[in-house]
């Protein structure tokens, strides 16, 4: 009996160190979100964390495991270019302050920090993902805006990779549409770029104002997943698939025209990229730009050209149904 | 500890449908990618065969296509010559109308405070710049007006407008920088080595204090790119140099040895944005016969991906 009871109390240790030894493992999460139309989500935490809400729907809880996974939530000026001081130097900080275990404007916190051995991944959305190519792209002395506005070389050494939803690595037609004040078949009233605003103007497709004309390529690897559900009225100005508000040249940060129409099929593989390195495919969803940041919409899920869906042990065909039904959170739970 | 992670995972595969993600694939897969990349410094990468060069690329002007309502209908594209025109540079501007016929486009340059600078009308008579008469290719030729130099340089919006044959109207918007850069490229170069590694040196004429940014693109005789580099500094006004160090193992990787041909030169002053970005130089220099022996064969191991690498082989 004693017997028994000492194998059960060992099993019972046993599994609590795979668990305990399994969660220091993972990764902490940091959220930075995307263009804003106030500066809410700069001067308050609740806006920065709500970003990611939607009713009972919340994009963190869903990525961090109902937040078994530690994570911070980054708020920065989604009004402002996303190369100046309040949107780039703010994030940089911020990512800095998490690796050092520092809390976020909610009390939240990385388990582990840089010092200590911990790995810290960046999700962003949107905007939040120009913001990254500019500060992971200008970490280096030998980069043309090194370290800018604030600490780019210490995010790059410390971040692992970003997983990109919906990035604007391209920038939006909506933008073009918009600061262009043409084409009466556009309406991006809903959406965040619904007025030319110094970030709007920074978000179009033309070369001068692209991240990449600013930027080398990123230090560390961004893994790129977009959606492809139109919103009525602005998915009718962008070109080929788009979440409503960027195209898929720009969420798959494709070289070449920023306009160019891709669908699922043939958007750009991971040699085609804005950059020689440092984007990779993962996959494509059908969320628009709103349910790829707050977890709304449970959807179909597609394989694309060069992405990580495997179908019997070989990368699924390009446009093949890889769930019928999974969030982009969710879709990163199966990350890490 | 493994042992229970797995069944985990087999667990969650057999939750899914015959696709699967490997457990753990992505902190692997990136870490792999680390360390490949950890063999070049981040100033200095080869270039696979086949692969574009990237200097050109950003200096390559794209076009900003807008079709019809849902992506159908004629699509009027519009594109500047280059990202950039230094000040005093005239502004080419083309436009053309894919599966529809313009019969007129005219174009407005407004500054990114929403003023208006110019409005003009593209051509497509085969006069002034306009290539060919009827060929579709739209083109424009706008001199800026005097007192707009920037200090370092401005981002300028090209909204264009075409009104088709149909009755139907296109709209479309570009843009362009206009750079007043406080360097220039002497076209002065010399090429030496160093530690294994080819380095080349370009002379600027600086005629004011700046951070400068310059990378190139070297290729082989062959004409094939080989690899990159970039350097970045602070420097005062006068004659000076700056170095681009090309890391000597992209010439193993590649199988190619000197004379290189340093293909596309690209500088920009940065230390604020936008940056100002001088014209693309091509076809800059050729550096002496350089053998492979003389180069390194040693990885650089940069230690940061190395680290990285490291961390995400422990998840």
């Amino acid at each position: 009996m004693r017997g028994r009871r000492l194998a059960a109390a060992a099993v019972l240790a046993l599994a609590l160190f795979a668990i305990a030894g399994q969660a220091s493992a993972q990764p902490c999460l940091i959220f930075v979100h995307g263009k804003q139309t106030n500066t809410n989500t700069f001067t308050t935490y609740t806006s920065a964390r709500n970003y990611w809400v939607n009713g009972s729907n919340d994009f963190v809880r869903t990525a961090t495991k109902e937040l078994a996974t530690s994570y911070y939530v980054v708020g920065y000026n989604g009004t402002r270019p996303y190369w100046e001081p309040q949107s780039a130097g703010e994030v940089a900080n911020e990512i800095v302050n998490a690796t050092n275990g520092g809390a976020d404007g909610g009390g939240r916190r990385c388990a582990r920090t840089f010092a200590n051995g911990g790995t810290f991944w960046v999700v962003a959305h949107s905007m939040g993902n120009t913001v990254m190519d500019y500060v992971l792209g200008n970490n280096d002395a030998s980069d043309p805006n090194f370290n800018a506005n604030g600490p780019y070389d210490q995010v790059a050494a410390r971040i692992s990779l970003v997983i990109s939803t919906g990035g604007a690595h391209r920038g939006s037609q909506g933008a073009d549409a918009v600061c262009g004040n043409n084409n009466p078949f556009c309406n991006f009233i809903a959406a965040f770029i619904q007025s030319c605003d110094d970030a709007t103007y920074w978000l179009r497709s033309s070369d001068d104002v692209q991240v990449r004309t600013y930027a080398s390529a990123p230090a560390k690897t961004v893994w790129l997943t977009g959606g492809y559900e139109a919103i009525f009225g602005a998915s009718a100005c962008l070109s080929g698939e788009d979440d409503g508000v960027v195209q898929y040249a720009s969420i798959f940060a494709c070289n070449g025209s920023a306009t160019a129409s891709y669908d699922n099929s043939n958007v750009c593989n991971n040699s085609n990229k804005q950059e020689a390195s440092g984007f990779r495919n993962l996959d494509a969803c059908h969320e628009n730009h709103d349910d790829e940041r707050n977890a709304s919409d449970s959807d179909v899920r597609k394989a694309i050209p060069g992405g990580n869906w495997l179908c019997n042990g070989v990368p699924c065909a390009p446009n093949t149904t890889v769930q019928s039904s999974m969030t982009t959170a969710r879709y990163i739970t199966l990350l890490y | 500890m493994r042992k229970t992670f797995g069944i985990v995972m087999i667990a969650l595969s057999a939750a899914l449908p015959a696709l699967a993600q490997e457990k753990g694939w992505l902190a692997r897969e990136t870490a792999r990618e680390y360390r490949e990349q950890a063999r070049f410094p981040e100033s200095s990468r080869a270039l696979k065969p086949g692969d574009a060069d990237p200097v050109k690329e950003k200096r390559t002007a794209t076009a900003q296509t807008q079709r019809g309502p849902e992506d159908r209908g004629p699509a009027l594209s519009v594109r500047a010559e280059s990202v950039s025109f230094e000040v005093g540079r005239p502004i080419r501007l083309y436009a053309t109308v894919e599966d529809g016929i313009a019969l007129e486009v005219t174009g407005e340059i407004v500054g990114a405070a929403g003023d208006l600078v110019a409005t003009f009308a593209y051509g497509d008579d085969g006069r002034g710049i306009d290539k060919k008469a009827g060929d579709g290719v739209w083109s424009a030729r706008v001199k800026m007006p005097e007192g707009l130099q920037p200090e370092l340089a401005a981002s300028y919006m090209v909204k264009v407008r075409s009104r088709l044959l149909d009755g139907d109207v296109r709209e479309s918007v570009g843009g362009f920088l206009y750079s007043n850069p406080a360097a220039h490229l002497t076209g002065r170069y010399r090429d030496g080595l160093r530690d294994g590694s080819l380095v080349v040196s370009a002379e600027m004429d600086v005629t004011r204090a700046g951070r400068f940014h310059l990378a190139a693109t070297l290729y082989s005789m062959a004409g094939e790119p080989v690899g990159t580099a970039q350097a970045a500094a602070e420097l005062e006004p006068g004659r000076r140099w700056i170095e681009l160090s090309f890391y000597g193992l992209m010439f193993h990787d590649r199988q190619v040895a000197g004379p290189f041909r340093l293909g596309t030169v690209s500088l920009a002053t940065t230390g604020g944005m936008p940056n100002a970005l001088n014209d693309l130089v091509e076809n800059a220099h050729v550096t002496r016969a350089w053998q492979l022996e003389q180069m390194t064969t040693r990885p650089f191991g940069n230690p940061r991906l190395l680290e990285a690498a490291s961390r995400l082989e422990k998840q």
